[in-house]
């Protein structure tokens, strides 16, 4: 029973850890991990953000951060060859516990931060994803295409930019870590991680949440489309039949011999 | 000051840039006024690699020709070139046709090959359109060019032209200077508006041979009309998208309206200046490009064996 009741405090702690946020974990005092924004606003110059994630780890230590979304399940299309020669849909995937993203960055080569570090990693991440399929070929390994899919969207990343350390105090080293939020985001709640890792082993971690929102015109856009999207069809094809004049008298008097 | 130029669709999910946006409507705009076609089987891959999803791109785009195809079905109405009543006719098969495709699609896909007959319909079309068009019009340029004098239509020809003739309902077709039955519009709408269904695109570019070579339609008529026809058809589909699918962005479309409809009404005048067989070479060639490229699509080994699942 015991690996059961260990499993219920860590779950325990985690909660702990998201109700008390920005909060810390392991190590010392004074190592509550910062972000800015806070919350992500996208209005209509939205186009992406840089997150900046600040806080300390144990001297000597480096640092991963992630950025997760709340994962979910998809549906998609497999690709396959029909009579040897072509190439379409030929079966369906349903994949379970997706992250919708998963944002990774490091203060070191992710390969030299040793196994202990291939836990935080996206290989580890798609050996957690559900996958159901419906026609199709077995063979394929599914989630590794999930992650060439969302790595092409900009969804997925890893990589050992952006995080620069600062001079050690009392046994602590500072860190800011730069992510890049991509403009395809979806509105919700994104975990973010800062994991402290030294000798092959996690020493720390602290964790945060933030929101992205829909504001302002894209808001007020999307809410109507959704709500109202019968008036909206009718709304778009008005604007769009009246623009079509209205560009066309425009060349009338323009062009008029 | 600085301009950004980039803009948030909440739609799609996705910023763009603007000047990208309206530039690419203003290509696809050029091409649609020349040719009298929606330009959707253009515009909807050219989107999908900007980063907009397919079902938002194939949405957006269709209110997007509902605005360039009311400015170019209203220059070309000013030049004499729509043919109301023809495109009544093929408006009324095409609402028909669609219906009935979208049935057939549904059966298909029970039958789980739908995806399957979709590409080879696609593939097989513009292949076979284009191909046609483009040999018919290098023959009639040469002839052209050769003696000034018509030749008599072969035999197989005139075989068509008794059973037009020979048809009930009979009907004068005065801006387009022809007399036919009201069932062929009909029929050859309704055919029409099947495979567009099938495939989920307008249907411009097979509407535009049909009226050339099936009607015998003068191809500046056909342009007119082929627009106006168009024009309702995406209406109807827009207000669908929106109401079923939340699929239609409307500020998107309104950007590639600004760039198209722009581009529709140089294509108007472009077209006028080029003559007939000319346009038909260029639409002919545009159409055998595309079918290269999904033909390509479909042989290649795909880099992600994973997609979306909605667009076709």
């Amino acid at each position: 029973m015991r690996p059961t009741v260990s499993v219920f405090f860590k779950r325990l702690a985690l909660t702990a850890l998201l109700a008390a946020v920005p909060c810390l974990a392991a190590a010392g005092p004074a190592n509550a991990l910062n972000v800015t924004p806070a919350s992500i606003v996208m209005d209509a110059q939205y186009s992406g953000v840089d997150l900046t994630v600040t806080g300390s780890v144990p001297t000597g230590a480096d640092v991963l951060v992630r950025v997760t979304g709340t994962p979910g399940e998809l549906h998609l299309r497999e690709k396959g060859k029909v009579f040897g020669l072509l190439w379409m849909n030929v079966g369906k995937v349903t994949l379970s516990n997706v992250p919708s993203v998963c944002l990774i960055a490091a203060s070191r080569p992710l390969a030299q931060l040793g196994p202990v570090a291939a836990s935080f990693r996206l290989d580890a991440l798609t050996k957690a994803i559900g996958v159901e399929q419906q026609g199709g070929d077995q063979s394929v390994d599914i989630p590794h295409e999930l992650l060439l899919l969302k790595s092409r969207e900009g969804l997925y990343r890893e990589g050992a930019e952006g995080i620069s350390l600062g001079p050690e105090q009392g046994g602590m080293q500072p860190f800011t870590a730069r992510v890049g939020m991509p403009s395809s985001l979806k509105p919700g709640t994104y975990q973010v991680e800062a994991i402290a890792l030294r000798d092959n082993a996690v020493v720390g971690s602290t964790s945060a949440t933030i929101t992205a929102a829909l504001a302002g015109f894209p808001k007020w856009l999307s809410e109507l489309a959704y709500q109202k999207s019968a008036l909206y069809g009718v709304m778009a094809t008005v604007i769009a039949i009246v623009s079509g004049l209205a560009i066309g008298l425009v060349f009338q008097s323009k062009g008029a011999h | 000051m600085s301009l950004s130029m980039s803009l948030y669709l909440p739609i799609a999910g996705a910023s763009v840039n603007c000047l990208a946006i309206f530039g690419l409507g203003g290509v696809v705009g050029l091409l649609s006024g020349i040719f009298g076609v929606g330009g959707g089987f253009l515009m909807t891959p050219l989107l999908i690699m900007m980063g907009i999803p397919p079902t938002v791109a194939a949405a957006s785009d269709s209110n997007q020709i509902v605005g360039a195809s009311t400015s170019g079905t209203l220059a070309h109405f000013r030049q004499g070139n729509v043919d109301i009543k023809m495109g009544l006719l093929l408006l009324v098969g095409g609402i028909v046709g669609g219906s009935l495709g979208v049935q057939i699609i549904a059966v298909l896909r029970r039958m789980g090959n739908a995806d399957f007959l979709i590409s080879i319909t696609y593939v097989l079309m513009l292949g076979f359109v284009g191909g046609y068009m483009f040999l018919e019009s290098l023959q009639a340029m040469r002839k052209s060019s050769d003696a000034a004098g018509r030749s008599e239509s072969p035999r197989g020809e005139s075989l068509y032209a008794r059973m037009m003739r020979t048809m009930p309902l009979q009907l004068d077709f005065k801006r387009s200077g022809i007399r036919l039955s009201v069932m062929m519009p009909f029929l050859l709408g309704m055919l029409v508006g099947v495979l567009a269904a099938i495939m989920g695109v307008g249907g411009g570019f097979i509407m535009v041979p049909v009226m050339v070579y099936l009607l015998r339609m003068p191809m500046h008529v056909v342009v007119g009309t082929s627009l106006f026809q168009i024009l309702f058809t995406c209406m109807n589909v827009t207000v669908m998208q929106a109401a079923q699918n939340h699929t239609v962005d409307f500020i998107l479309a309104l950007l590639l309206l600004l760039g198209s409809a722009i581009g529709a009404q140089l294509g108007a005048k472009v077209g006028k200046k080029l003559g007939g067989e000319h346009l038909k070479i260029l639409l002919a060639s545009l159409v055998l490009v595309v079918m290269v490229k999904m033909l390509y699509d479909l042989l290649a080994r795909p880099d992600i064996l994973l997609t979306y699942a909605g667009g076709h």
